[in-house]
């Protein structure tokens, strides 16, 4: 059994009233429906206010630089298949300093999760335009407005048919509980991008602004990708809550030349696995 | 190729520099490969790419940049590998974060950076040496760091056996450099008798996972460190942390997590330091230096010697942390000492740095992307 408990209360360095505190309690929510105890599950992380979230609750912690977390997840991942790996980090960090990665983990489909706590602002260095901050927006790096228009991440994904693509609000806590339980379970790259309103440094896009926006999917067929696109492109009006596209595509792991799956720290070297590798010069 | 089998199950094989390298690492047991091509040191993933498969569960991935490329090296070292990455210049650069984060984060991992002519894209096909400072101080903040280097092809082999257990024993980041010259040589080389060498891999855990302090201080100063994800659950972060790997920025525990950093490398620098002393003894004059121009100065000590001169030649195996007892000594013993490389003075400087007055110190500083002769070498030393 594992309860809410098993992941202890720390204190945080997040504002009264953040998004992230909802979301930290779905996410601790959705690991007790997945029956994931704190050391059964490895959370990397960025650099943020969001990539902090793993520091506040018992489990693998790999806290890595700005916007690289996706890498080392990789890394992580291919060497023990088997482990569950969450992936969880800010708009800026995921979508701008690490938008290669984001690209590439999409394509190389390893089976991870990526959670991103998507509050359109750099919010830790206290408030510049990010990646997903809406065009006009203004800051105090961009006095005269953000000129550029914002990222889209769930359409790109969509449009690269990334293997579960799925939004949720911090707002929405049970649905976004339960986004995160089946995009942990959906073989290969699954996104949760997180709508998050910060209450300190985002005074466009607050929790009523997206209250008014936000719906819930309701007889989408997460199959049907052309309506996915669609959906995927409702921003200003509307904002689609829900899964909005599954592919069934086999995860990078399973095409790897390994035959049993297991954790690679379980396949100690051997004079006699060394001595095969030396053979195989010719 | 044909492998020719000598007496015991030691093996002969034509290699280049960056196979011998692929070589090493596979003997250290390495099994984890990540990067990015870049010449000149492509070969190295490419041979990675066709050998690791035969280790069963090898994995070669090649990633979106360097960044990336570092980025899974460390995160499969964590999980339990022994891995690696290669690359040049440019690729050199965009990691230097990354190293910082191996660092603070005590993760053991090779870093082959197989040195072009620079800065900037430079000639990438072009031999230098122009990056043993930034090896050493490419990434930001006090950091101790492990540099190695390799001058032939043997010591490509060798050195990358040597680097994968320093960074086992260590839990630290070791960068091997290499130039463009000893990377593209291709010559005979031994493989060692699996059974003769020394390999050595990092402690793990002896005590229950509820005891397990994954940075706490110890004689040695370097903790056990079970694979992330195996049930002993830590926290890493490159945030300044505790025993615990929390973050923390008490004065106190900064101070003493940082200094531990410096102590683990420090007190065992004797095991780190390595140096080939060539006709040494009896030397007035010294050479002192590493990679290809290593080779060219052995063949003019040899040059020398035939003329009566009494040359010596310190091959630094170990750039840093420096070398300094051993060059110390040859500073005192020799009233001339000549330092040749591929740059404009790199090594040089730190030799003249702990020179103190005691000899006088002559450079070769060569930045065309040729390499430096013997007769270069033996000119300076006959002039003085
Ligand atoms: C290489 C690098 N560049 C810049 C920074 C400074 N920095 C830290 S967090 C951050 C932005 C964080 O924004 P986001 O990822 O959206 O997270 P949030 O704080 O909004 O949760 C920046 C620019 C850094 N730590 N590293
Ligand atoms: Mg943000």
């Amino acid at each position: 059994m594992v309860s809410i408990d098993d992941f202890g209360t720390f204190e945080t360095a997040w504002c009264p009233g953040c998004g992230n505190h909802s979301i930290l309690k779905a996410l601790k929510n959705a690991l007790v429906k997945l029956k994931l105890k704190p050391h059964e599950s490895i959370f990397v992380s960025g650099i943020g206010q969001a990539a902090k979230a793993p520091h506040y609750f018992k489990t693998n912690l790999f806290n890595g630089l700005h916007g690289r977390a996706l890498p080392a997840a990789t890394g992580i991942k291919l060497a023990n298949p088997r482990a569950t790996v969450i992936v969880q980090s800010g708009d800026g960090c995921t979508y701008g300093e690490g938008g290669n990665h984001f690209l590439a983990a999409i394509r190389r489909n390893i089976n991870l999760t990526l959670l991103v706590h998507d509050n359109q602002i750099y919010a830790l260095t206290k408030g510049q335009a990010g990646p997903t901050t809406s065009q006009g927006h203004k800051t105090k790096a961009q006095p005269k407005g953000n000129p550029s228009e914002n990222f889209n991440p769930v359409a790109v994904a969509v449009a690269m048919q990334a293997n579960f693509v799925s939004r949720g609000f911090a707002g929405m806590m049970d649905q976004l509980s339960d986004l995160i339980v089946q995009a942990v379970q959906h073989p290969g790259f699954s996104l949760v991008d997180i709508l998050q309103p910060c209450v300190t440094f985002n005074k466009i896009n607050t929790f009523s602004w997206y209250k008014e926006r936000c719906y819930e999917l309701k007889d989408h067929d997460p199959d049907n990708w052309l309506k996915a696109m669609e959906l995927s492109r409702e921003w200003e009006e509307k904002i689609p809550l829900g899964v909005i596209f599954k592919g069934n595509k086999p995860s990078f792991e399973e095409k790897l030349p390994h035959p049993t799956g297991k954790p690679l720290y379980y396949n100690k070297p051997s004079k006699e696995k060394i001595q095969k590798v030396v053979n195989s010069y010719a | 190729m044909a492998a020719k089998t000598k007496k015991k199950k030691q093996v002969e094989i034509f290699a280049l520099g960056n196979e011998a390298v692929v070589e090493g690492a596979l003997l250290a047991g390495c099994d984890f490969y990540a990067g990015y091509p870049i010449t000149p040191s492509t070969e190295i993933a490419e041979e990675m790419a066709r050998r690791l498969p035969h280790l069963e569960e090898g994995v070669f991935i090649q990633m979106e940049d360097e960044i990336a490329g570092l980025g899974a090296v460390i995160g499969a070292s964590l999980a339990g590998r022994k891995a690696m990455t290669a690359t040049s210049g440019p690729g050199f650069s965009l990691m230097q974060e990354h190293i910082g984060y191996a660092s603070i984060t005590e993760t053991p991992l090779v870093l082959v950076n197989v040195m072009r002519a620079g800065p900037s894209t430079g000639m990438p096909t072009s031999p230098a040496q122009g990056d043993v400072q930034q090896a050493r101080w490419g990434t930001h903040g006090d950091h101790p760091i492990i540099v190695l280097s390799a001058g032939d092809v043997q010591e490509c082999l060798e050195m990358t056996v040597t680097a994968f257990n320093f960074a086992e024993k260590y839990r630290t980041p070791v960068i091997l450099l290499l130039d463009e010259i000893t990377a593209h040589t291709r010559e005979k080389i031994t493989v060692p008798d699996p059974d003769d060498l020394y390999v050595c891999s990092r402690l793990l855990p002896s005590m229950p996972p509820e005891w397990y302090m994954p940075f706490e201080d110890n004689m040695r100063g370097v903790s056990p460190m079970p694979p992330l994800g195996s049930g002993y659950r830590y926290h890493v972060t490159g945030l300044t942390h505790d025993d615990h790997g929390y973050p923390t920025s008490k004065p106190k525990e900064v101070e003493s997590f940082i200094s531990r950093l410096f102590r683990k490398i420090d007190q065992f620098f004797y095991d780190i330091q390595i140096v080939d002393e060539i006709q040494c003894e009896d030397a007035e004059t010294c050479i002192i230096a590493y990679g290809c121009v290593g080779r060219a100065a052995e063949m003019a000590v040899q040059m020398a010697r035939e003329q009566g001169e009494k040359v010596g030649l310190l091959k630094l195996k170990t750039l840093f942390p420096f070398p300094r007892p051993i060059v110390e000594k040859m500073l005192r013993q020799c009233s001339f000492v000549l330092v040749p490389e591929m740059n404009m003075g790199q090594i040089s400087r730190e030799v003249k740095r702990v020179n103190n007055g005691q000899s006088k110190v002559g450079t070769i500083n060569r930045i065309d992307g040729q390499t430096i002769t013997p007769g270069e070498i033996l000119k300076k030393i006959l002039k003085g």
